[in-house]
């Protein structure tokens, strides 16, 4: 296991000392990971594992933007998962909001940066929080992640009320802000 | 916080992924501007990079050695990045572009006037079905009362509008089926710039438009 703390470390080992090392040990961790990932959104094991080889590359060369600060490690490689998966989606020669944009958008000049919900002991209150959510809700937060369906479309798959699957969304979030906001005061 | 933020059920569609270039960008730019909405985005991926961790680690079947030593070959010819600096070039006209905005603007790229009442910049997002535009209006200049298939949305950039539905400033969004019938007016101030990005009214007939149009309206075809 790795954990997030570890995780960072091994993107800033990158992105000071171009260390081999824990790129490896950071693509073993999360290349199969992000296969497993792409492949629920419906892409064959071979194009899976080329966006997962691509993310990890990907995670090379942006090492630097990485701010431990403001993004957990696994937050900040699922982005670069999500926007590689859209690549591949689309396939034109568009390319999603990049990974770098991504996160410096969440940042207004005015943000304080410190108070990023993103950062790793929220991470792992998200984690926490995953295993107490409602089946029905855990459902469509999944689908919405993995098969990267939107959630008229999971109404439609589910054949149920567009409403329905909204407050159920509304249900988890409401939850997750419940579990953040309690620790954050 | 903006008094009109986008559904959370749409920040989970953009984080996720699942959204079209257009939309996608009309929430790129509302995140940029409304520190509420980018703090659910924020927890929303953060809920993504959890649900990555449980994924099964077992799935690189080809031998996880044997991809990991043709990736490190690859590193060879790729650099590490130095460090983004943090400011953004902007493009001369168009200082009030927020970020995600910035790459899809062009030198020499310019407001077109239509039917004497607005300005328009039509976006080129290829691969999307939608039409996406910046719209620039007067203080007190509305744009014609409009209605068309299909969702629109709106996120305003400088200025403010109002229309029936409310007043909307800076960073506020709006959603809503294209057929409703609204006549959004600038307000007093400067002028209102927007984006507005509307589902395209592609609707295929004959006996496989049942059939296609939901791959059309999801842009698969």
């Amino acid at each position: 296991m790795l954990s997030a703390d570890e995780a960072a470390d091994l993107i800033e080992a990158i992105a000071t000392r171009q260390d081999r090392a824990a790129f490896a040990r950071l693509f073993n961790h999360f290349a199969p990971r992000m296969k497993a990932f792409i492949m629920r959104g419906g892409a064959d094991a071979e194009a899976a594992q080329e966006v997962a080889q691509e993310a990890l590359i990907m995670v090379w060369r942006k090492a630097a933007s990485f701010d431990r600060t403001r993004a957990s490690a696994t937050t900040w490689l699922y982005t670069i998962a999500r926007n590689k998966r859209i690549d591949l989606l689309r396939r034109n020669n568009r390319p999603a909001i990049d990974v770098e944009d991504w996160l410096t958008f969440f940042a207004p000049e005015d943000a304080d940066a410190d108070k990023s919900v993103l950062a790793g002991q929220t991470y792992t209150r998200v984690k926490e929080l995953l295993s107490g959510l409602s089946p029905d809700q855990l459902l469509v937060i999944e689908k919405a992640f993995f098969e990267d369906k939107t959630h008229t479309a999971i109404a439609e798959e589910l054949k149920l009320p567009l409403g329905t699957v909204k407050s159920r969304i509304r249900l988890a979030l409401g939850r997750l802000r419940d579990a953040l906001e309690k620790d954050e005061s | 916080m903006s008094s009109h933020p986008a559904p959370e059920e749409l920040l989970l569609d953009y984080v996720a992924g699942a959204l079209p270039a257009g939309p996608e960008l009309a929430v790129a730019l509302h995140v940029a501007l409304d520190p509420a909405s980018r703090e659910t985005v924020d927890r929303l991926t953060a809920l993504g990079g959890a649900l990555l961790e449980r994924e099964p680690a077992g799935a690189v079947d080809a031998g996880l050695g044997t991809v990991l030593e043709r990736t490190l070959a690859r590193l060879d010819d790729v650099p590490v990045e130095p460090k983004p600096s943090s400011r953004r070039h902007r493009h001369p006209g168009f200082e009030w572009a927020p970020a995600p905005l910035v790459p899809h603007l062009r030198p020499g790229m310019d407001w077109r006037r239509v039917m004497g009442k607005f300005d328009e910049i039509r976006l080129d997002l290829p691969g999307d079905f939608h039409r996406v535009s910046l719209l620039r209006l007067e203080s007190g200049r509305g744009l014609p009362e409009h209605k068309h298939p299909g969702y629109e949305y709106t996120v305003v950039l400088q200025g403010g509008y109002t229309d029936e539905t409310g007043s909307y400033g800076v960073g506020d969004f709006a959603v809503g089926p294209g057929s409703v019938r609204h006549e959004p007016i600038a307000d007093p101030g400067e002028p209102c710039i927007a984006m507005i990005v509307v589902e395209k009214p592609i609707v295929l007939t004959g006996p496989w438009g049942r059939w296609l149009n939901p791959l059309v309206s999801r842009g698969l075809i």
